[in-house]
């Protein structure tokens, strides 16, 4: 009797399996192109851009000779680039709590990963990473840090989520261009 | 001494060369631009700061092996830089190049910054600018632009009327431009160009500015340019000749009517040369010189005459007689009574 039940158990698993789309994006917003570009456009790209901004105003000299060392290196694929986008947000979410890196930058980065899974309407893999757009998004402007505890020593997280940001606005652009007529 | 001399030569020789290297001028780096993302070229340099062909190898990241470039740029028989097709061109993947040569027996190599080709990107200039008056002066400037996502673009507008001294520029999202207040009695000229904007990439390449076009007086345009000139031979030459004749003809029938000539301009009476006329033709006969007439100066003469009487006072005498009581009186006299006939 258990030799049955442990049989048909065993045949499930596979089956769900089996059954389960691959490569299923949990972003629902796929079609709704015109919203996306007018959240894009007029809220999202400015965060972008101040994010672009302060991230040059930050030494990187050491990010040149680190390069793709040990980092993951996103790409914004054809066809897939709301997949690429959500898979840059969520990866840039785990940066928001590496203490070597300015507390300034860290929440306007979380920003803009949020803001880029609010317009796509997506979900990370790893739920927790949500509690931090939580937390973002009620505690916007509180206990940052100031202008001079921002310029800290150039390091390889720094140089990571400097280039993540530069994929994440890369791939922004192309799928603007895309949807754009 | 000569020892010295044995080192110091090849010392010399070693910065001769490093000058003449450093003054060759090799590629400092190679610049790639993509025109209207129909074509691109990738350049090193010139004629003037090249000494040697380079090569230029290229690939994408993720994606493609190295490969050489199929249309070299040429410059007086050096290669300056590379032509790529639209095939050959991937936007939103790193694009690497390497520049490969080899000078006196030495191989140089220059490897470029990775490149995101979407940020090189330089939109063609905007075509078919019109200009349409429209209602409370206001003027609204279209065009088109030959860049296949116009949604992509951000354009600048620069203007200027004949009286102003420099140009005015205003960004404009769209493609249209609405100029507000308009002077009709200036002429105005426009020019566009166009970048790709923020949320397409991230480029400071602004296209070429457009042909020109113009609005309002004094346009240049060849049929107005006629009008112009014809109105100017009008108002400066034929009008003015066109008075003087005028004019002069005036003066000509004015001179012609002495009837209108003396009425404008009287003569001056000279009461000498009148006199001479009466003292010498006439001489002295006033009334004939004034040219009385001949009865009225008969009028004039008396038709009948008299005599004159004579009266005179008798020498006193006895006034006894009484046939002489005053009443005597001696005949002849005008009213005096006959004496008395005895």
């Amino acid at each position: 009797m258990s030799h049955a039940f442990f049989r048909s158990i065993f045949r499930v698993l596979p089956l769900l399996l089996v059954l389960s789309p691959v490569n299923s994006s949990s972003c629902t917003m796929g079609n709704k192109t015109a919203e996306i570009r007018v959240k894009y456009e007029n809220i999202l790209s400015h965060d972008i851009d101040e994010l672009v901004n302060m991230s040059a105003e930050y030494r990187d000299r050491c990010c040149k000779n680190k390069k793709h060392e040990h980092s993951k290196v996103f790409f914004c694929n054809d066809t897939q680039e709301i997949e690429s986008l959500q898979s840059m947000a969520c990866n840039m979410l785990k940066f928001f709590n590496k203490q070597k890196i300015s507390k300034e930058f860290r929440w306007k980065a979380a920003l803009v990963s949020c803001g880029t899974l609010q317009v796509l309407q997506c979900k990370c893999e790893r739920h927790k990473k949500e509690k931090v757009c939580t937390q973002v998004n009620t505690h916007n402007n509180e206990d940052r840090e100031t202008g001079e505890q921002s310029k800290k020593k150039c390091n390889h997280e720094f140089c990571e989520l400097k280039e993540n940001i530069s994929s994440l606005r890369s791939c922004w652009n192309k799928f603007e261009k895309i949807i754009s007529r | 001494m000569a020892v010295p001399a044995a080192f110091l030569a090849p010392i010399l020789l070693l910065c001769g060369l490093g000058l003449r290297l450093a003054a060759a001028h090799g590629p400092t780096g190679v610049e790639c631009v993509l025109f209207n993302e129909e074509y691109m070229t990738c350049v090193w340099g010139s004629r003037e700061t090249l000494t040697t062909n380079y090569s230029l190898y290229y690939w994408y990241e993720n994606r493609s092996p190295v490969v050489e470039c199929k249309r070299y740029l040429w410059d007086r028989g050096v290669s300056i830089g590379c032509h790529f097709n639209q095939s050959e061109i991937v936007q939103f993947q790193p694009f690497h190049v390497l520049l490969n040569a080899s000078l006196n027996g030495q191989a140089l190599e220059i490897r470029s910054k990775r490149m995101e080709l979407q940020d090189l990107v330089k939109p063609g200039a905007p075509v078919n600018l019109t200009i349409r008056n429209m209602s409370s002066n206001q003027l609204q400037l279209t065009w088109s632009s030959p860049y296949p996502k116009a949604q992509c673009l951000e354009h600048a507008v620069k203007y200027k009327s004949n009286k102003d001294t420099s140009w005015i520029e205003h960004g404009v999202k769209g493609d249209i431009f609405s100029f507000p207040s308009v002077d009709y009695e200036k002429y105005y000229t426009f020019y566009v160009r166009s970048k790709i904007n923020s949320y397409c990439g991230s480029t400071q390449l602004w296209s070429e500015w457009s042909v020109p076009v113009v609005w309002g007086r004094n346009t240049t345009s060849k049929g107005l340019a006629e009008e112009q000139l014809q109105w100017f031979w009008i108002h400066t030459v034929l009008v003015p000749i066109a008075s003087c004749l005028l004019l002069l003809v005036l003066v000509v029938l004015l001179v012609r009517m002495e009837r209108v000539w003396v009425i404008l301009m009287p003569r001056i009476p000279n009461p000498s040369k009148n006199f001479d006329e009466l003292f010498i033709t006439h001489n002295g006969n006033f009334q004939e010189w004034a040219g009385v007439p001949k009865d009225m100066l008969e009028s004039f003469k008396p038709n009948y005459s008299e005599s004159i009487c004579y009266v005179s006072e008798l020498p006193s005498r006895e006034i006894h007689d009484p046939q002489w009581d005053g009443s005597n009186r001696l005949p002849g006299g005008p009213g005096a009574p006959a004496p008395p006939r005895a």
